[in-house]
């Protein structure tokens, strides 16, 4: 049976800590990269602050951690990609990207609406002696070529080995959960199964304070967002842009 | 499709796309090859003369490319566009018959009028026998005097129209000799004859057409006539007119006489180099 | 200095001239091209630093991961059209009278798609990757198209500009090249057929980039059958400023050399085609724009203001190019009074080359540079010194290699014996 992983991220309890980026960055060999900027580095999963644009009491803000969305349809980047490095894996619904086979062209990144998708400026380089904390489950990447989100893909293949092992086609849930999650000191994103209707992730991101980001686009990301506050849920729409101002 | 691609399906697509990229691929290269094979072809067959000619003649500038019937004064002006190959020219018939103006021996150079003569300053004269010999023009020779080599063919082997009849060298500069006639080599001649060359005609020289394309009586006038001014013209910043104008009359070895002149520029012209 | 003097007195390379054409001497000519070299010199260490450090030389960025190198490409590869569709018009609709131009238009061709390719070369990130499109290509991917296509139309212009090499003076004595260039002379009107299929589709594909991406509301276009509108903009527009862009090299090269090279009538009968060519182009792109205001930028959530709120991409640029640089020029290349004066057709068919670059610029650095997400930035990005010089490189390379060919090919027929001065040089 295949899934359709996905994602609904509370933003009324992410208090934006950056532990998953963290997480991330470790989980996946992120390089440490000197020169980089905040434009030019290398964050597949990333934090961002919003105002509201008030000031005194009526200012609010908001934490919005921006990952690779894994779109459904029209998926932009895939597409796009001149020599299959984007696919869609039909058995999780997860947007794959293939460093191996990326020409570093960058079209995919100019496709993508949640500019979730990075490039490798730079040769990845770790501090002497922390190349010994790198992950060995995960390949790291060379100069040139784009990355992004892939939900830990390593831990799923490691869950698909321990099924293996046991003799058993499924994997049991609990063995595959991706880096940001588990790291989530509050608990705001939460990971889980699409396509089961009896997901917990699945009712979430039915409920009424749940929204995607240019959801209108119609690409149907399975990143879906969650707040009690109005404003915030305003957010996922280009045209209010106005009434925003950005953090 | 291709090896070492995990997980490549085909699709209807691949096969458009690719059947058309492929298509366009296989029409330019087949193009290339054709033009190779063509090519190749053309030289085995020997007619590498011909069409190097044509190309050379395309390149000629428009004075170069005077009819044979305007130099005789049977028309005004009139350019030739098929390299020179009056046996093929239409207009042919209809010029010949008008009245030719002036007498046919240029001043001061030698040319009998037993003789025929090409573009390219060479000279073919009919022997009894049906073979023809072959030489340099007064013209050509007053300009080189004596070659310092003269390479010539082999007997027994072919020359083609247009193609090299011998080379020659003279200061450094190089000098191919087009042949008037195609055919045989039967005899090189010394430094004793006029002649240089003895041809089996690969055609019969009693059709007309076989030396149709040469220049002969008062067309050869007003040819050498049109030729002496080129020459002058192309000396003159050496403010050597006086000696050559002198009588209308042309000085032997005037490359050993005016070592400076651009013998380049008046070689090719000479022998309608490209 | 004495290096110099000897260089005037001994080295010639006038046996590589055509007879019968004048050339400057060999040291003014080699003179006149040393800051082009320099330039070149300085591009390809611009290139080298990019290659051998990679892309972090650039100053381009996750956002705006195309940059520089991508409007240009874009902008020379239409200006290069001109050479397919002068082929188009010559050897396939047999309008003989552009016959002239049709040498330059294969020079410049070569050069604008050589230089484009060196560029997207260095602009990926792993050049030698570049093959894997021809192993595993997506054929859903506009990308391909175009490295398909860029691909074999650069391989049939290099086979167009063989046999105007091979009757360089030297060269077409060697009788197997003469002969080679002859036949495949012959065979050029089945290259121009090929370049013409080829460049309908790339220069379409090039359009259709950024027509599909959907995530770019701004650049996003309803399609027609598999391709979105912009892939016939480009077409148009490529066209349309292709025989503009011949017009203004042609006479920048006679005003360089202070000869005339082409009938004069063959400006106005360019300037014609391009002319009607590009008021269709505004009158298409005229008719998409509303298409986008009212139904495609809206239906995704966008509203088409949104597109124009930030300066300095504002309406201004909108009208720039469709009348300023559109309607104007298209007015003045046709009209009989205007298109009869040189000054005029030629700011004209500038106009034009400038619109045509504008609509690409607008393409891709307004398409980046906008917000899609509600709490994104507008961009801005300026381009490395080595992204710069890069590219200055690549127009040094066409200025050089045209002046080669200028100086030691035949490009113009008319240029044995009856060459007219037009002034002295």
């Amino acid at each position: 049976m295949s899934a359709r992983y996905g994602m609904v991220i509370d933003l009324d309890r992410c208090t934006g800590c950056g532990a998953c980026m963290m997480a991330c960055a470790a989980e996946n060999n992120v390089p440490a990269l000197p020169k980089a900027t905040n434009r030019t580095g290398l964050t597949p999963m990333l934090v961002r602050k919003v105002s509201n644009g008030r000031n005194g009491v009526a200012q609010r803000e908001v934490f919005i951690p921006i990952l690779c969305m894994h779109c459904e349809q029209h998926t932009p980047c895939v597409s796009v990609c001149p020599q299959q490095a984007v696919e869609v894996d039909r058995a999780t619904g997860i947007v794959m990207q293939m460093p191996q086979r990326c020409l570093g062209c960058r079209y995919c990144m100019t496709a993508c609406p949640y500019h979730a998708r990075y490039f490798n400026w730079w040769d990845p380089a770790w501090p002497a002696g922390t190349e010994k904390s790198l992950n060995p489950g995960v390949a790291v990447r060379m100069r040139g070529v784009v990355e992004k989100c892939n939900m830990c893909h390593a831990r799923l293949h490691a869950a698909q080995e321990k099924a293996a092992a046991a003799g058993k086609r499924e994997i049991d849930p609990a063995d595959y959960v991706p880096a940001c999650v588990e790291a989530c000191p509050t608990g705001a994103i939460r990971f889980g199964n699409l396509a089961d209707p009896n997901d917990p992730v699945t009712q979430e991101s039915h409920s009424p304070e749940a929204f995607r980001f240019l959801a209108r686009l119609g690409t149907e990301p399975k990143v879906y967002y969650k707040s009690k506050e109005a404003w915030v849920r305003a957010l996922a729409e280009a045209a209010s842009s106005t009434e925003v101002q950005h953090g | 499709m291709f090896p070492g691609v995990d997980g490549f399906h085909w699709t209807a697509g691949h096969i458009i796309f690719l059947g058309l990229f492929f298509a366009v691929a296989a029409t330019i290269l087949t193009t290339v090859a054709s033009a190779a094979w063509r090519s190749a072809r053309d030289i085995r067959e020997d007619r590498a003369a011909g069409l190097c000619w044509k190309s050379d003649f395309a390149e000629l500038p428009v004075h170069d490319r005077r009819c044979r019937h305007e130099l005789a004064g049977r028309v005004i002006s009139r350019t030739c566009d098929n390299a020179f190959n009056c046996g093929s020219c239409g207009k042919y018939a209809q010029f010949a018959v008008l009245p030719a103006r002036g007498d046919s021996n240029p001043s001061g150079l030698n040319y009998p009028d037993d003789r025929l003569y090409s573009r390219d300053h060479t000279w073919v004269k009919v022997e009894p026998g049906g073979t023809v010999s072959i030489g340099l023009d007064d013209f050509a020779q007053h300009v080189l005097g004596t070659p310092d080599s003269i390479t010539l063919p082999e007997i027994g082997s072919e020359i083609e129209l247009n193609g090299t009849a011998w080379q020659m060298k003279k200061h450094k500069q190089k000098i191919r000799v087009r042949a008037p006639i195609e055919g045989t080599v039967i005899a090189k001649g010394t430094q004793q004859d006029d002649w240089i060359l003895k041809i089996q005609p690969r055609r019969d020289v009693k059709d007309p057409l076989t030396t149709r394309h040469l220049l002969r009586g008062p067309e050869v006038r007003g040819w050498i006539v049109r030729e002496m001014e080129r020459l002058q013209l192309q000396l003159q910043p050496l403010n050597t007119a006086p000696t050559l104008a002198d009588g209308g009359t042309l000085m032997p070895n005037l490359m050993d006489s005016l070592p400076h002149a651009d013998w380049e520029t008046v070689l090719a012209d000479t022998f309608l180099e490209a | 200095m004495a290096s110099l003097t000897m260089t005037e007195t001994h080295v010639t390379d006038s046996r590589w001239i055509a007879r019968g054409v004048e050339r400057i001497s060999l040291s003014r000519f080699l003179l006149c091209l040393a800051p082009w070299f320099v330039l070149l010199v300085i591009g390809v260490y611009a290139a080298g630093l990019c290659l051998f450090y990679g892309l972090n030389q650039t100053n381009m960025d996750n956002r705006f991961a195309f940059g520089l190198w991508i409007f240009l490409d874009l902008g020379i590869i239409a200006l290069g059209a001109g050479a397919f569709f002068t082929g188009f018009l010559v050897y396939i609709l047999k309008r003989s009278e552009l016959k002239p131009i049709l040498n330059t238009a294969v020079v410049v061709g070569f050069i604008c798609y050589s230089g484009a390719v060196s560029i997207l070369m260095i602009d990926v990130g792993q050049p030698l990757r570049a093959w894997f499109t021809f192993w595993h290509p997506n054929t859903h991917s506009m990308l391909t198209e175009v490295t398909f296509c860029i691909s074999c139309y650069l391989l049939v212009l290099s086979l167009e500009y063989i046999p105007i090499l091979l009757r360089n003076r030297q060269l077409r004595k060697l009788p197997s090249f003469l002969i080679f260039e002859h036949q495949l002379h012959k065979l050029v009107p089945v290259l121009a057929a090929v370049g013409t299929l080829l460049s309908f589709f790339h220069q379409g594909s090039l359009g259709g980039l950024y027509g599909v991406l959907r995530g770019r509301p701004f650049a996003f276009r309803d399609g027609i059958f598999i391709w979105p509108s912009t892939f016939f903009l480009f077409i148009l527009s490529a066209i349309a400023s292709g025989p503009s862009f011949l017009m203004l090299v042609t006479a920048t090269v006679e005003k360089v050399t202070g000869k005339r090279l082409v009938p004069p009538d063959l400006f106005r009968r360019l300037g014609l085609i391009s002319g009607v060519l590009l008021a269709v182009y505004i009158a298409a792109k005229s008719i998409d724009t509303l298409i986008w205001m009212d139904f495609t930028s809206p239906a995704m959530g966008f509203a088409p203001w949104l597109s124009y709120m930030h300066k300095p991409f504002g309406t201004p640029i909108l009208f720039a190019e469709i009348v300023l640089f559109g309607l104007i020029p298209a007015f003045l290349l046709t009209y009989r009074r205007t298109a009869a004066k040189r000054g005029w057709l030629l700011s004209a068919a500038a106009m034009a080359c400038m619109g045509i670059l504008l609509n690409r610029f607008v393409l891709t650095v307004q398409t980046l540079a906008l917000p899609t997400l509600s709490f994104d930035e507008f961009l801005t990005y300026t381009p490395s010194w080595q992204e710069v010089a890069s590219f200055a490189g690549v127009i040094a390379y066409g200025v050089i290699v045209y002046s080669l060919s200028y100086r030691y090919l035949p490009l113009f027929p008319a240029q044995k014996g009856d060459e007219t001065h037009v002034s002295g040089r």
